[in-house]
């Protein structure tokens, strides 16, 4: 039986979502509006996103991208539209849509009055030797996994692209805790934004400019990779290849939008590089060449989250209007602002010029491009912005209880902050989805500077660290003067004692290796451990044994009772001499039960049978 | 290796385990994992070979690339990272093409 809809919505990712918002708001109702959706959940690549977005409030700004999609996804439930998830459009034909439905297994059919087909982009592959070994991922996968599932498909990565995704998995793999060897970027310059490259740079990660992979190492899982520099034209230069012991290579080389069916509905494709290959052909309400399509997010052009959110309004409302006869223009012409001013930053002229080669035409300019030199008076605890790029975000401007940050009017804009208000509150560090505020304060004897911390564990008060500057290298000794806890946005601020002189270059730091060093090695008990309960005043080996269980090992003390008696010795300085050597108690190796019990018995046969026959009974 | 502990998202305590097969080995995963997910959480990197031999394992993980084809239950072709694990389900390595059922 072939279903009748309104609209069906292709895709449940940012675009397909308010794509369905706008349609169900506008006219009146979500009957008959239908999303479809091959995923296990809805929300598309948002369910993946851990970092919080750019951009401003009325796009979820500062929130984190698996919560944007939370709140749409109920929102959209909330106005009776119908997600259908683990279900593939397989066929747009001329007399139907066909649904391949995985939970049943049952092919559904479909019509519907407008289609939106907001599919997405697929990740692009490279061509390199060895390159579908297990262990080389698309960067994406690897985010669906950790974020996802929580599961990590390796412990240590190499990272091909610093793109912006790139960046982002990056500093979500040290987030999970795995560990990332370098990032390979053919091109001379970091592809993504610079207060990303600027957050994984500080955690020490290498990123390595006009350098490329050239082949996976390992047999049937990745066991390491060749990297090598690159010339001018991309060529790798000989001589300069080097191996990474890595269990992982993530793929992250950019998009490209599945178009498929798209193109079978019969629309126009055009090949337009600029916007990630072969794109539909549309014009500014996202309508493509047959009149009852529209189309958003990055099928449409590769591009972002909180742009593909909003060409899924624009296309939604559209398609209301065409439903229902009445006009949205309103809400279109604002939505159509909004992109307006976002597209208008040096992120977005690839967008710009793909667009132009269809005939939409986005202005550029318009806002504030000099940074600020001026960094506060000297000694007052005050934020420092650390933003040198013009990026479509906003949130230190309109999170400032005191009105001191602006970003000069276009979204765009380099942000300054005005110290004369500044109170050195904080909550700007913990809005800024870039992690690029700090805090300084010059004091007598040392300087405190404030780094927004997103990893575990959170250090205590006290703790030595090591200070990092922006490149992640070891720059000074300090220590962990306290910590501002944000439970609920989960970027919280610590505060590190930094010697004075260094506030403008400490950006990090490193807690201290926590190689241990075994005294016991039966029981696993270190030397810190020892000395900590010396620290408690047990000095007397034999209470030592008791609180730790130093020495009740299988070994029974062989190899662990000198050293601690020297470590006794150390912390108390008394000669070993005169420390209590404690007990040595039998047996002085592990003894089978069996044995014993054999002794016994051959000294009397009579209770040996006794016993054997016992045994035999049971 | 599954995330213990993570600065952002919530990490389950409370997890229900179920169990399927891979290879005839019996695997644990959680209710909410996918074969991928629940594979490469035990450790299984390699989902089955290609015509040539090649070993294969996920590449994409949302169910674009098919390098993760697995057999579930005797049907050869199943992605195996957008199908979520069931109890007893029983998924083997995909040689080539998958073996037709008749």
């Amino acid at each position: 039986m072939v279903r009748h809809v309104k609209a069906l919505i292709v895709g449940s990712g940012p675009a397909g979502l308010t794509g369905a918002i706008a349609i169900a708001e506008s006219v009146g109702s979500g009957e008959e509006v239908v999303i479809i959706d091959e995923g296990i959940e809805p929300g598309g690549q948002l369910s993946k996103q851990t970092h919080k977005f750019f951009g401003h409030e009325g796009f979820y700004a500062s929130t984190r991208g698996f919560e944007i999609g939370n709140l749409l996804v109920k929102k959209v439930k909330s106005l009776g539209v119908e997600i259908i998830q683990q279900s593939t459009v397989t066929g747009i034909y001329e007399d139907v849509i066909t649904v391949y439905d995985r939970v049943n297994n049952i092919v559904h059919e479909y019509l519907a009055d407008y289609l939106l087909i907001a599919s997405g982009a697929t990740e692009r592959f490279l061509t390199f030797k060895n390159n579908t070994l297990p262990g080389v991922y698309g960067a994406g996968a690897v985010q669906t996994l950790m974020n996802q599932y929580r599961v990590l498909p390796g412990e240590s990565f190499l990272i091909v692209g610093a793109g912006n995704i790139g960046l982002i998995v990056a500093y979500q793999l040290v987030q999970a805790g795995a560990q990332v060897k370098a990032i390979v970027e053919a091109s001379s310059r970091v592809g993504g934004y610079a207060v990303h490259a600027n957050k994984v740079k500080r955690l020490g990660i290498p990123i390595l400019l006009r350098h490329t992979i050239l082949e996976a190492i390992g047999k049937d899982k990745v066991q390491g990779a060749v990297v090598a520099g690159v010339d001018e034209r991309f060529k790798p230069i000989p001589g300069t290849e080097k191996e990474f012991v890595v269990d992982a290579i993530c793929l992250a080389v950019g998009l490209q939008p599945n178009v498929e069916l798209v193109a079978q509905t019969g629309a126009k494709l055009v090949y337009i590089p600029e916007l990630g290959g072969y794109v539909p052909l549309r014009d500014e309400n996202m309508k493509t060449t047959v009149h009852n399509v529209f189309v958003a997010g990055d099928l449409s052009g590769i591009e972002e989250a909180t742009t593909a959110m909003i060409e899924g309004y624009i296309a939604g409302y559209n398609i209301a209007q065409e439903l229902t006869g009445k006009s949205f223009e309103d809400k279109i012409e604002k939505m159509k602002r909004e992109l307006e001013e976002f597209r208008r930053g040096p992120f977005s002229k690839k967008v710009r010029d793909g667009l132009r080669k269809m005939g939409i035409v986005f202005p550029e300019g318009g806002y504030r491009e000099e940074q600020q030199t001026d960094r506060g008076p000297v000694g007052k605890l005050r934020a420092i912005i650390e933003c040198p790029e013009a990026i479509p975000c906003n949130p230190c401007e309109t999170s400032c209880p005191t009105g001191a940050i602006n970003v000069g009017g276009n979204i765009n804009g380099i942000p300054q902050i005005d110290y004369s208000k500044c109170i050195g509150c904080g909550v700007c560090v913990m809005k800024c989805p870039g992690l690029a505020i700090f805090m300084i304060q010059e004091k007598e004897e040392y300087s405190l500077v404030g780094v927004p911390y997103e990893l575990l564990p959170v250090p205590t008060n006290g703790t030595k660290v090591k200070l990092l500057n922006f490149e992640g290298k070891e720059i000074a000794n300090g220590e962990v003067d306290h910590v501002v806890l944000n439970n609920k946005g989960k970027t919280h601020i610590v505060f590190l004692r930094v010697p004075k002189g260094y506030e403008d270059v400490v950006r990090s730091f490193r807690l201290p290796e926590k190689a241990e060093e075994f005294i016991c090695r039966c029981e696993e008990i270190t030397k810190e451990d020892i000395e900590r309960v010396i620290d408690m005043g047990i000095t007397d080996y034999e209470e030592l044994r008791r609180v730790l269980r130093i020495g009740m090992g299988p070994c029974g003390g062989k190899t662990c009772r000198s050293l601690t008696l020297q470590i006794i010795s150390e912390k108390t300085g008394r000669p070993i001499s005169e420390i209590q050597l404690g007990a040595y108690r039998p047996p002085t190796m592990p003894t089978p039960f069996e044995a014993v019990v054999k002794s016994a018995l051959s000294e009397n046969d009579e209770v040996s049978e006794n016993i054997q026959g016992g045994i035999e009974n049971e | 290796m599954r995330i213990k502990d993570h600065p952002i998202l919530n990490v389950p305590t409370e997890k229900n385990y179920v169990t399927f097969y891979f290879e005839d080995q019996p695997v644990c995963g959680t209710a909410d994992d996918t074969i991928a997910s629940a594979l490469i959480a035990n450790g299984f990197d390699v989902f089955g070979f290609t015509e040539h031999n090649h070993p294969r394992g996920f590449f994409c993980a949302i169910g674009k690339c098919s390098a993760c084809l697995v057999e579930v239950d005797g049907v050869p072709n199943v992605r195996a990272c957008i199908t979520p694990i069931r109890e007893g389900m029983r998924v083997k390595m995909q040689r080539g093409r998958g073996k037709p059922k008749w």
